[in-house]
Parts: structure tokens; C-alpha cells; sequence
């Protein structure tokens, strides 16, 4: 569910959707979501973000998982 | 945060390992030349290599084979069809399409119509996936490249894969497999052909961002069969490390090949094509069914009774698992008829 006043994180390999009010650095929602950063690439729509960068409320960030087994 | 090289874009990936953040035109430079630098001292490739491509759908191998086309290798793709239900599906889809979308086939394998698809044969002899996927992919990618004159095979393995196996053998003193692990595995008169690794100095954050950020659309979602794989344990525990500490990694697998370092004095190169285990339930990187042969100490090796693989024993590894795998389905029959 879409919320203007929060930002929305994206885990679709967790089938997870999180709720975070912002602003927020990536780093922070990272955190918040117990996701450690070396292991995810977090983007917005077709761009890629730093981890300092700051996400605002009403925008949808993924975070994508990218360790790989076997 | 500004692109550290050019200092005018807004930097899209930040690598804490290298002190480094990039934006996207600078980042292809950046990890094209750790790629290239990586073949060049290592001696991996030549020009004149044809290259065979192994490729999953995953994001390593499909930025692996983007990057050596780049390059101007002769490269094809070599897609080994596992038989698991949907997922592999999903994974030769992309593999097609990203193929299509530069111009090539991959040569195709389907383990359904070799008799031999993984989740079933799992079953059939009891042993975890992970560790009979390692041996008929080791023995496909083998057959393929020697039958089709390839020069080189190459895999998408890249720094965490490295390392994790690295911590792996070394808490289980795998004297062995830590002797023999290397991104170059060379090749033999015997039939064996010479194996690379040459995403071996980037780590899967920079593959994940590099394929991103190429519009490669490779499968994120994780092999359904590796859920309990040992390596993931060891993988955790290094990201743990990296967090903190970033460059650790890199420090670690550059310290490993070091010719000086003592735990790969008298490194022989591999013999067997057999030899570069993934990991096995409770043996780590120490497959069961690899171990005769990868701890062959320099006897002849010579042509598999049944197929003309090269091996160390009669039949090699990977008839046995087939033959086991018939024996199985063969008395599962008979108890049904009964």
C-alpha cells in the first residue's frame, strides 16, 4: 500500500515491504531493515544509490539481495 | 556524494573496499579494468582463447560474458539446464534473452534429457545438491569445451565465492584443496581443459551494481536448491568482517595466491576434472566423491571406461553418480511393482 508520509522499502527476495518514516540516508533504512550493506544493492527505479544517500518520504526504494549459493 | 574519479557526475556506487565512489560511465571503467587486470596478472586469458562461457542466468556469469565480449574474446555460452522446477525455467529465459540481445546461442544442456536433473538424482542418492550439481556441471562444462575445441573454460566465481571457499578449506585444514585453489586451474594433455575465474578480484556488490546498471537482466532470485549451503555460512561471516572493515577480503584472497604464502608451496596444478570441489553437506569443499581423485598424489590420469573423461580411478565421478542414480531409480521400480 502506497503512503505519501513514509518511505517504502522493497525486499522482493524477502517478499517483504517495509514502512519507515523518512528522511532517511540509505544506510539508516539499511539498518532499520537489519540488511547489512555489503551484502545488497538498493535502487530507485532504474538508479542505483550510495549509501549516504538521503531518500525522502513518499518514495519506494528495492533492495536487492545480491549473495549467491551453492 | 561526486563521482571520485571524474568529480562532476552524482557518484551510483560507493566502494568502501577501494576508498572509492563512482558514477556510472566511471564505474564500467573501473570494473572493466579490475577485470582485465585480474586476466592480465594472473595470465588467464589470451587473445587467441576461445572461451566458453559458463552461464547460470545469475548476474556473475552473465556480467562475465558481457564483459569478455567487450573485451573482443571469442566467447560462447555454455547454459546447463538443472531440472529444477521453475527456477530453472526462469534462469534459461534470461540466459536466451541476454544471448539474443548480443547476438549469440548459448549451447544448451538439459540434465532432464542426460538422465541425470539434479533434485531427482539428489534423491536418489541421498546426498545434497550442491555437491552433485558440482560434479556434472565440473564434468559438463569439461565434455562441452573439449568436443567443441574451446581453449578455456570460464565461470563467473568472483571475490566472495573465492574467499568463502578460501575460509572454508582453511577451518577444515583442507591441505589439499588450499594447495589447488586458484582462479587458474591449468589444463591437460589428458583431456582436461584449463579453467578461469576472472571475476576473481570483484566482489558480487560490484557485479550486482555492473550488470544494474547495463540493464542486464539476469535471475535474482536464489537457487531454491543452495538454501543450506555451507558457503553461504562462510559468505555471512565475511560480510560481517567487510562491514567493519572494509578491503578485508581482497587483503585476505591477494595474501592467499601470493607465491610466497607457504599454503600453496608445491601447489600442483590440478589434475583432475573433478578437482575444483563446491562445498558437500558436512565435508566442506571436500565432496565425497571428489576426493580420490583430487587427492590423486601425481599418478596418471587416463580415460574413463565408460565415457573417456579424464580420471584418475576406472569410471569417473560422474558415471559412478550416474550409475548410482540408475541403480536407485531401478530398485525404487521394483519395490513399486512389488
Amino acid at each position: 500500500m502506497y503512503n505519501a508520509s513514509m518511505i517504502t522499502v522493497r525486499l522482493p527476495q524477502k517478499k517483504k515491504e517495509l514502512e519507515i518514516p523518512g528522511p532517511r540516508r540509505v544506510m539508516d533504512l539499511l539498518a532499520d531493515a537489519g540488511v547489512r550493506p555489503t551484502t545488497v544493492i538498493v535502487t530507485r527505479g532504474k538508479k542505483l544509490l550510495t549509501k549516504d544517500h538521503r531518500v525522502e518520504d513518499g518514495e519506494t526504494i528495492d533492495v536487492i539481495s545480491v549473495v549467491s549459493g551453492g | 556524494m561526486k563521482c571520485k574519479r571524474c568529480r562532476r557526475a552524482e557518484a551510483a556506487v560507493d566502494l568502501p573496499s577501494h576508498h572509492a565512489a563512482f558514477c556510472p560511465d566511471c564505474f564500467f571503467l573501473f570494473f572493466r579494468r579490475q577485470v582485465t587486470e585480474g586476466i592480465r596478472k594472473l595470465r588467464l586469458l589470451s587473445p587467441r582463447d576461445r572461451v566458453l562461457v559458463c552461464v547460470s542466468g545469475g548476474k556473475d556469469s552473465l556480467v562475465l560474458w558481457d564483459v569478455l565480449i567487450d573485451e573482443g574474446y571469442e566467447t560462447e555460452g555454455l547454459y546447463i539446464d538443472l531440472g529444477i522446477d521453475g527456477y530453472s525455467d526462469r534462469s534459461k529465459e534470461k540466459v536466451l534473452a541476454y544471448a539474443a540481445s548480443r547476438g549469440k546461442t548459448p549451447i544448451v544442456v538439459e540434465l532432464a534429457k542426460e538422465g541425470i536433473p539434479i533434485p531427482e538424482a539428489a534423491r536418489c542418492v541421498r546426498m545434497q545438491e550442491c555437491a552433485i550439481c558440482g560434479t556434472v556441471k565440473r564434468y559438463f562444462f569439461n565434455r562441452v569445451a573439449a568436443e567443441g575445441k574451446f581453449t578455456v573454460v570460464a565461470t563467473g566465481h568472483n571475490l566472495d565465492d573465492e574467499t568463502a571457499r578460501l575460509l572454508g578449506n582453511l577451518l577444515h585444514w583442507q591441505h589439499g584443496h588450499l594447495a589447488r585453489q586458484h582462479p587458474l586451474l591449468p589444463g591437460s594433455d589428458e583431456g582436461l581443459v584449463r579453467k578461469v575465474k576472472p571475476l576473481w578480484r570483484v566482489s558480487e556488490v560490484e557485479t550486482a551494481a555492473y550488470g544494474f546498471l547495463k540493464g542486464i537482466d539476469y535471475v535474482t532470485e536464489e537457487c531454491p536448491m543452495s538454501e543450506e549451503a555451507t558457503s553461504l555460512v562462510y559468505k555471512e561471516a565475511l560480510s560481517r568482517i567487510e562491514d567493519r572493515m572494509p578491503g578485508t577480503r581482497i587483503v585476505f584472497y591477494k595474501g592467499f595466491l601470493d607465491p610466497s604464502n607457504p599454503l600453496r608451496k608445491g601447489a600442483q596444478p590440478p589434475e583432475s576434472a573433478d578437482d575444483d570441489s563446491t562445498p558437500a553437506g558436512g565435508a566442506p569443499y571436500a565432496d565425497a566423491m571428489n576426493v580420490e581423485e583430487a587427492g590423486a598424489p601425481g599418478g596418471a590420469a587416463r580415460a574413463c571406461a565408460s565415457c573417456g573423461a579424464p580420471t584418475y580411478t576406472e569410471t569417473c565421478s560422474f558415471c559412478r553418480l550416474k550409475e548410482r542414480v540408475r541403480v536407485a531409480r531401478s530398485q525404487r521400480a521394483a519395490r513399486v511393482s512389488r
